[in-house]
Order: C-alpha cells, then structure tokens, then sequence
C-alpha cells in the first residue's frame, strides 16, 4: 500500500545534518501541489520518496498519518534504550521465525523494512501472532523518532515502543500535526534545501 | 421458484442499516445483519459512539471493548461493531473526500468481478424438507440448475459462481458439477456444502472432482482439523468461512496448513481494519484472503467491492447476493455487467440512500442523539 497520492513531482536532496551524517530528504509534491516531506539516513532514497508521499497525503487532508491508517492507539509511545540487534529485513526468515515461536518483541527498523505498507504487514501479523513491535530509531535522530511515534501510534500491543541505541527521554508524544508529524525546523540545514519548482 | 441450500431456503433477508452522522454534518453508511439480536445490539452500542473520533475508528473498536462485542455476545456482538465500524470509515473517507478504496489502501481497481450463487436444487414452489428431497432423487432435475446458471450468463455475464449444495446426495452434486462444468468450460466454480458432509465422504467427492478443475471448495467438511486432513487430499484449492472466521482462528489455521482460501466476511470478522489485518496476515503465509457476502444491500456490496479494489491480496471474486434481491436501499443502481460491478465514483462509498426505497422495506428505526437525517 504506498499512498494512495497522485504524485505530480517527486524529488530527493542529500543533506548534513547536524551530526554530521547523511540525510536522503525527499520532497513530493501530489496533484494538487501539496508538498509532502520524507528522510532517512540510511540512504535508501526510496524509504524517504514513501514517507514523503504519505505526508502529502495527510498535509493535504489534514490529517496525521494514524487517521489515514484506521487511528491510534496510543498518544504517547514509550522510548527505551535497547542494545539488541534489530530484526533483519528478511520476510522470509521474519515469518519462519514467527511461526517457530522465536520472537515475543519484534524490532523492526522501519527505515530498512522500506515502508509504512511493510511495517503495516508486519503489525497486522504480529497483532495476529499477538507480538507486539518495538520500531528502531537507528540513529536516535529526532526525526527518526518522530517517524516511529507516528507509525506506533498505529500498533496494537500494549508493549509497543521505540527503541534507540542513546540514552533517551522516557517516552514521545505522537503528533497530531497533518502528515507524518516531523518537525523539518530541527535541521537548520533543511530550511537551506533547493527544491526544484 | 425457490431456491434451496444446505443451510436454508430464503426468501427474504433482513438487514440492519446503520447512517452515522458526524458533528460536521456528513453522514457515513454502514450495514450489518438485521436479526433482532443484532438489530439490538447496534442500538446499545450507537450509543457509546455520540462524542468520539471517527478518524480514530481502532478507538470506536476498543472503547466499545473486546469483552463486549466479542466473548459476551459472539458473532452477533462483531457483525454489530462491523455495521458502526463501516459507518464511521464511510463518514470519515467523506470527510476526507477520499473513496473509501484509498482510505483502506488505495484504489487500485474499477471493477470487481463478482460471484453468482447457485442454489442446490430449483423447486417450483416452497414445500416440505420431503418435496425437497423427492426433488433431489431426480438426478434430471440438476438440469434446472444449470439452465439458473446459463440465464445468469446471458442476463449479466457472471463468469464465476458458487453451488450451494443441499449435501443430500454426493451423487446429486457429482452430477451437477459436472453438467455446470460442461455447461460453462471457463467459468470459475466454487462448491460450497456448507461443510454437511463427513470428512470421508467429503474427501472422497472433493478428490472425483478435483478433474473439473472448481475455483476452490468451500467448506466441503468440518472442522479445522477435517478441512486440513481434506485439504492434504485433493488438489483443489479448499476454503472456508466457517472455521476462520475471527482474529483467534487464524494463526491456528497457518500452523496446521488447513486452507488455502480464508472467504472472509467482512460482519464475521468485526469491520474493515479486522478484516484488512485478516487479508495481509493471511497473504504473508501463503493463504488467500477472499471476500464473503451472503444476501446484502447494495451498502456492503459495494463496500466489498471497495475492500477488494483496495487491497492487493484480494485476487478472488467476490460474493454477492444482491442481484437476487427485488429491492434495494440505494439511490444508485448497482448492476452486474460482464460478469462485475464498478466502484461507484465520489468520497467514502460513493452512494447515497435512496429514502424512498429505504421506507419501503423499513421494519423499525430507531434514532440515537443529533438530529433527524
């Protein structure tokens, strides 16, 4: 399910962050000229062309991404230092490993699982499993941590969480900004981007 | 003429209509079985609903609670929360200005293409369970059936049906599956006994008919454990919508291999999202989910047909009785063509109802908070 958004224009920026790492930022913008924003920094351009889509999608209904998905669980998801690795992006093991019973919590780094249609997939069997999901910030950044609060808020499972490799606050609030609730204004380096058109 | 199947002769069929109306003034549609249990039901818990979000229907579905619509009142508790929850999506996706397709996933399709039912046997007039039977140990009398389905044919250009079988005789079925078979060589037949038959007996006939190459048996026995061992029998593909019918049954089904089809019908299983998580869960071990309709309005008719545009996994047409009806509720005629039905344009399910045709048929209506439609 990518989202259902008539994309008129779709473009990708590398950007620093204030890290020092590399950012892939993706713009789309959907028929009716509405912007939608998208990152990742794990380089996989098309994680971020996903994200932005759904954003558009949402900016242009009004809408955070949990209503286009059926709503929310939870308004604040709990953030937790976890030093285990995450699961790899194998459907195949994935759901070998699920009916063998090897998983209670499944940590899925929603940036290498490539999209919200695959996270989607992954909750509804976990939800049919009853597993719940701890989704990975890889690298702690805010945005990161954005992105899973708005994919969380729309998991079952009472042990959902983001999980991060920091030390970290105790829990993040789930936006209910329209889109995917990131707040672009915490990388100065984001306001500096040339969108073509 | 009177159609019989394994499970009952109808003749008529009752439905709950449910308007939901939301503080901005749209009203979303949604629908549901209209026993008096449900019918009940569907009252006491509309009126949970005055004062929530309808953007957040997972909410509508725990607030209402899981001991409250699923273990005290079963089947009947899920098909009413289905009913409210397919009102709330419908009213949402008109707010948004969305199709419902794109608001469960996205509209991927125009047109599905739909199943016609095929009665067990045609009787000229309702009798008792011996005219019935007396009916059936006339092996000439399949031919009746045969001409129903053919007239199907030419009067809408059904491609795909489903024989709903008395399981009074295997050798009734045998024969006619043949004859329908012969009668239309491309079409997809799906042959549903509505698991009357023992797991030996039912082997046996699944494995004499496996040559006709049938879309999938439904339900030819039961339990999970018989339609598994059955399932290991034949090379059919074999469905249910008896034994996998809630979230519970469905893990239990992927571990023991017990089918391959999960006929999933959108009021077993307690709404859209209940249904949606069903489909990919379903899909990601091999099954493959399909929708279920028993004798609707055009309201979750074309509901389904938005679940089946929606998502990909959904590869089977879907059932539909409502070419059967004599009445609808709808302002939109919906009409098999070809063999399928189009999506209707415009937000949510893109319908309207019809005042007129729904007063017509109304038995009681009950209206809770807000104002009058």
């Amino acid at each position: 399910m990518a989202a259902p958004v008539s994309i008129a224009h779709t473009h990708v920026h590398s950007l620093r962050v204030a890290s020092g790492a590399e950012a892939l930022v993706a713009r789309v913008l959907d028929a009716g000229g509405m912007a939608g924003f998208g990152f990742t920094l794990n380089l996989d351009a098309g994680v971020a062309r996903d994200m932005a889509a759904w954003d558009a999608l949402g900016r242009a209904r009004g809408v955070p991404l949990h209503g286009l998905l059926g709503g929310s669980y939870r308004k604040t998801v709990k953030l937790v230092r976890d030093g285990v690795p995450a699961i790899p992006a194998d459907w195949t093991a994935l759901r070998k490993d699920i009916l063998d019973g090897r998983h209670e919590l499944l940590r899925i780094d929603p940036f290498a699982w490539g999209s919200v249609e695959m996270v989607q997939t992954i909750a509804a069997v976990a939800a049919a499993f009853d597993l719940c999901i701890a989704l990975l910030a890889p690298n702690a950044h805010p945005w990161e941590i954005q992105y899973c609060a708005a994919l969380a808020a729309t998991l079952r499972g009472e042990d959902t969480r983001i999980i991060v490799r920091t030390d970290a606050a105790k829990e993040v609030n789930v936006s209910e900004l329209p889109g995917i609730g990131i707040d672009w204004s915490l990388e100065p380096s984001f306001k500096k981007i040339q969108w073509r058109n | 003429m009177v159609h019989a199947g394994s499970m009952y002769v109808i003749q008529k069929t009752e439905r709950t209509v449910v308007e939901l109306t939301l503080e901005n003034g749209v009203t979303g549609l949604g629908e549901t079985w209209g026993t008096p249990d449900v019918y009940s039901l569907a009252q006491r818990f509309a009126k949970e609903l005055p004062g929530k979000d309808a953007l957040n229907r997972f909410a509508l579905r725990d607030f209402l609670g899981k001991s409250t619509y699923d273990n005290r009142f079963g089947r009947n508790g899920l098909a009413t929360l289905a009913g409210l929850d397919l009102a709330a999506w419908d009213a949402t996706a008109r707010s948004l200005k969305m199709p419902l397709a794109e608001l469960i996933g996205a509209r991927k399709r125009e047109s599905i293409d739909v199943v016609s039912t095929l009665p067990a046997a045609i009787l000229t007039k309702a009798g008792t369970r011996k005219d019935l039977t007396d009916h059936l140990d006339v092996p000439a009398n399949t031919r009746l059936v045969v001409e129903f389905a053919l007239e199907q044919v030419r009067k809408s250009g059904f491609r795909s049906f489903k024989l709903k079988s008395a399981a009074y005789s295997p050798e009734w079925d045998w024969k006619l599956l043949n004859e329908l078979r012969e009668a239309m060589p491309k079409a997809r037949i799906r042959f549903d006994p509505n698991a009357n038959y023992g797991v030996a007996t039912a082997t046996e006939l699944c494995r004499r008919l496996d040559p006709l190459g049938l879309e999938f048996f439904e339900d030819p026995t039961g339990e999970l454990e018989g339609i598994a061992r059955l399932k290991a029998a034949v090379k059919t593909p074999v469905a249910t919508n008896m034994w996998v019918v809630k979230d519970e049954h469905l893990v239990p089904a992927i571990r023991r291999k017990a089918v391959d089809v999960v006929l999933g019908d959108l009021f077993m299983w307690g709404g859209i999202d209940a249904w949606r998580r069903m489909a990919r869960t379903a899909h990601a071990f091999g099954l493959k989910p399909a929708l279920h309709s028993v004798y609707e309005t055009g309201i979750a008719t074309v509901a389904n047909l938005h679940i089946a545009s929606a998502l990909p996994e959904v590869e089977y047409p879907n059932d539909s009785g409502l070419h059967f009806l004599s009445a609808d509720v709808l302002a939109e005629p919906q009409q098999v063509k070809d063999g399928s039905m189009r999506l209707p344009p415009g937000p949510g399910l893109g319908v309207t109802l019809d005042r007129n045709k729904l007063e017509k048929v109304t038995l009681e209506t009950t209206q809770i908070g807000g104002r009058q439609p």
